[in-house]
């Protein structure tokens, strides 16, 4: 039971963070139809600035978050902005190619500019941890737990209440309706990648507070797929949950059954997803036969 | 007077060539291939026959992503799953070239028909991620199946052989390359230009209407999977006795990526174009590692590495961006204005 309480607890703490990502690839998805393939990517980029930037200044660790929020919401309207804007009106698959393109490059640079050694992000939460029963959790994996909480209820506020978020709702519903209401699309767009940077950035302070810093963070990103895909991919609360789920399941599977499904647990869930629910368990169903 | 190039029956608009002067030019290409290894200096023949290989499995993608329109991120896996058969049938049980190339393939393309059953439900950007799932899922299973494809210290293979015939140098591992890329081609034309390609066509273009016109859609969709996953397993199978040794580092995600984005920057949809796509990144690759080799000193090996990265990540942003159809579509832009001229068209 001490075995199966502690995979739970480490998972749910992982699974957070893939909630946080998750939440990115949906809301984007949500908003453009575009599956931003440089989520995890934009995450790494984000916790490496917070690297520089905690080890120029020092920072209490919710001034760095807030430094952070900041400068995710200028990376993802610049990224927006350069390389996603020029393609509208081209196809989906255009787009989701281009993103890939800015992975390959953010990667590039990542190593560029930081090197590839393993890095540690000086925060003054650090290594401390707390107890509860036999369970041990980061004071960092508390926050996170938190933070996803607070970006989820933000969310749903943002969208059920804020002019903003009703017209991001109603772009996601119909493109050109929205154009016809007088809601200026390209703006929800813009902010709709700003949004997601910031939720991803937050992820990836995190993941780097909790794990450290290194040249293949981004792969966190590819992780935290299976947890859009089962949620749905354009249900930004989904993938929240699901992230949770598919970071317990990664553990258990890998507790219980055998090495090396930590892995592909998740990839096997979406195989089975899309086989039976293709749009998540609360995605919106899309009907088409042939 | 005629001006350009006028099909004036159906024959001749599925014809193998359509004029005179490009059966000229492909001789001039069969030549000059034949002649190729005669001049070129071992290490340029050695990436030449890299250059084929990916070739042969860029066909193949061409086929499914370009022709057909389904996007598949499954090339790593197919190559993986074609270059570690041909590997282990070569180095555990001995058997000889003519087995394990069509084994590659064949074992690729029954995958292919696994990966190509969701097809059938999954559209667009679904049915990527499918395949994105196959290619992780296929590089675990190889790692964890100890006992047949030992793990990750991988499979040495041993020198490719043929009725006796040791194909002990690059040069002469050239032309078996060369004799089968040339039937991929001619496999890959000739099926575009049949019955089947021009289904493939109709599906990309819009599968309702497909269906509506009497196009089987599923069957077809599953054919350009297995088709493409054969051409894949074979040139995986070929990349095991090119480089002498398998292990799943060789075929991981960013090979699918790269693939995709070579049909991309050759033009989605054509043969050709899938090999100037292969010239130009696997070419573009090379130059940049030659000028980094040569500045050295202040520019590391690594960064040398990830300057490589970022240029080819930005190839494939600027070629969407700027010239979606690719480098045949700037090719044939060119041509028409040049036909045509004075005339707009």
């Amino acid at each position: 039971m001490d075995y199966f309480i502690l995979l739970s607890v480490s998972g749910i703490a992982i699974g957070v963070i893939y909630g946080l990502i998750g939440m990115g690839y949906a809301l984007i998805f949500k908003a453009t139809s575009v599956v931003n393939f440089a989520q995890g990517e934009v995450m790494m980029l984000i916790s490496y600035m917070s690297f520089t930037i905690a080890s120029t200044w020092t920072l209490p660790f919710w001034g760095l978050l807030g430094v952070c929020v900041v400068l995710s919401a200028v990376v993802g309207l610049i990224i927006e902005r350069v390389f996603i804007r020029p393609m509208l009106g081209q196809d989906v698959f255009s787009t989701v190619m281009v993103t890939i393109g800015i992975a390959v490059m953010i990667r590039a640079v990542v190593v560029m500019v930081w090197g590839a050694d393993p890095l540690v992000l000086p925060t003054d939460i650090g290594d401390s941890a707390v107890e509860f029963g036999l369970v041990v959790l980061y004071t960092a994996q508390i926050y996170a737990i938190g933070l996803l909480a607070v970006c989820v209820i933000g969310m749903w506020a943002f969208l059920r209440f804020s002019r903003m978020g009703v017209a991001m709702r109603a772009t996601a519903a119909r493109e050109t309706t929205a154009l016809l209401m007088g809601i200026n699309v390209t703006h929800v767009y813009a902010l709709a990648w700003a949004i997601a940077a910031v939720i991803s950035g937050l992820a990836g302070v995190l993941l780097g507070t909790i794990y450290g810093l290194g040249p293949d963070l981004w792969t966190q990103g590819l992780r935290a797929f299976p947890a859009v895909i089962l949620g749905g991919l354009d249900s930004v609360f989904g993938a929240a949950i699901s992230g949770i789920f598919i970071g317990l399941l990664e553990n258990l599977s890998e507790g219980y059954i055998g090495r090396g499904l930590k892995e592909i647990s998740g990839f096997l869930v979406i195989l089975v997803v899309l086989m039976i629910r293709p749009y998540g368990l609360f995605g919106t169903p899309e009907i088409e036969r042939v | 007077m005629r001006t350009g190039v006028i099909q004036e029956s159906y024959g001749e608009l599925i014809s193998l060539f359509r004029n005179p002067t490009q059966i000229y030019w492909t001789w001039a290409l069969v030549i000059a291939s034949l002649a190729a290894p005669l001049v070129l200096s071992p290490h340029v023949t050695s990436l030449v026959n890299g250059m084929m290989i990916a070739a042969v499995g860029v066909i193949g993608l061409n086929l499914l992503t370009g022709t057909t329109g389904l996007i598949s991120f499954g090339q790593a896996g197919f190559l993986a799953v074609g270059g570690y058969t041909a590997a282990i049938l070569a180095a555990d049980y001995g058997m000889p070239l003519w087995v394990c190339l069509p084994a590659g393939g064949l074992m690729a393309a029954a995958f292919g028909l696994l990966v190509g059953i969701p097809s059938l439900r999954l559209k667009g950007l679904y049915l990527a991620i499918t395949t994105l799932a196959f290619t992780i899922i296929i590089t675990h299973i190889i790692l964890s199946a100890e006992s047949i494809t030992h793990g990750s210290s991988g499979v040495s293979t041993p020198k490719p052989a043929l009725f006796g015939f040791e194909f002990a140098t690059d040069k002469s591992f050239y032309y078996l390359i060369l004799a089968i890329l040339t039937l991929a081609v001619f496999g890959s034309v000739n099926i575009k230009r049949s019955r089947i390609g021009r289904a493939f066509l109709a599906i990309r273009e819009q599968d309702i209407a497909a269906r509506a016109m009497g196009v089987p859609v599923a069957r077809y969709k599953l054919y350009a999977f297995v088709v493409s996953s054969f051409y894949a397993g074979v040139a995986g199978a070929l990349m095991a006795y090119h480089i002498r040794f398998v292990n799943v580092d060789s075929f991981s995600l960013v090979i699918s990526i790269e693939a995709v984005s070579m049909i991309i920057v050759g033009g989605l949809g054509s043969t050709a174009g899938a090999l100037i796509g292969v010239v130009f990144v696997l070419g573009l690759a090379e130059i940049l590692n030659y000028v980094f080799s040569s500045l050295g000193g202040s520019m590391g090996s690594m960064s040398a590495l990830e300057l490589k990265g970022f240029i080819y990540g930005l190839t494939i942003v600027v070629f969407l961006r700027l010239e979606p159809d690719g480098l045949m579509g700037i090719y044939r832009e060119y041509k028409n204005r040049w036909v045509n001229w004075p005339f707009r068209y």
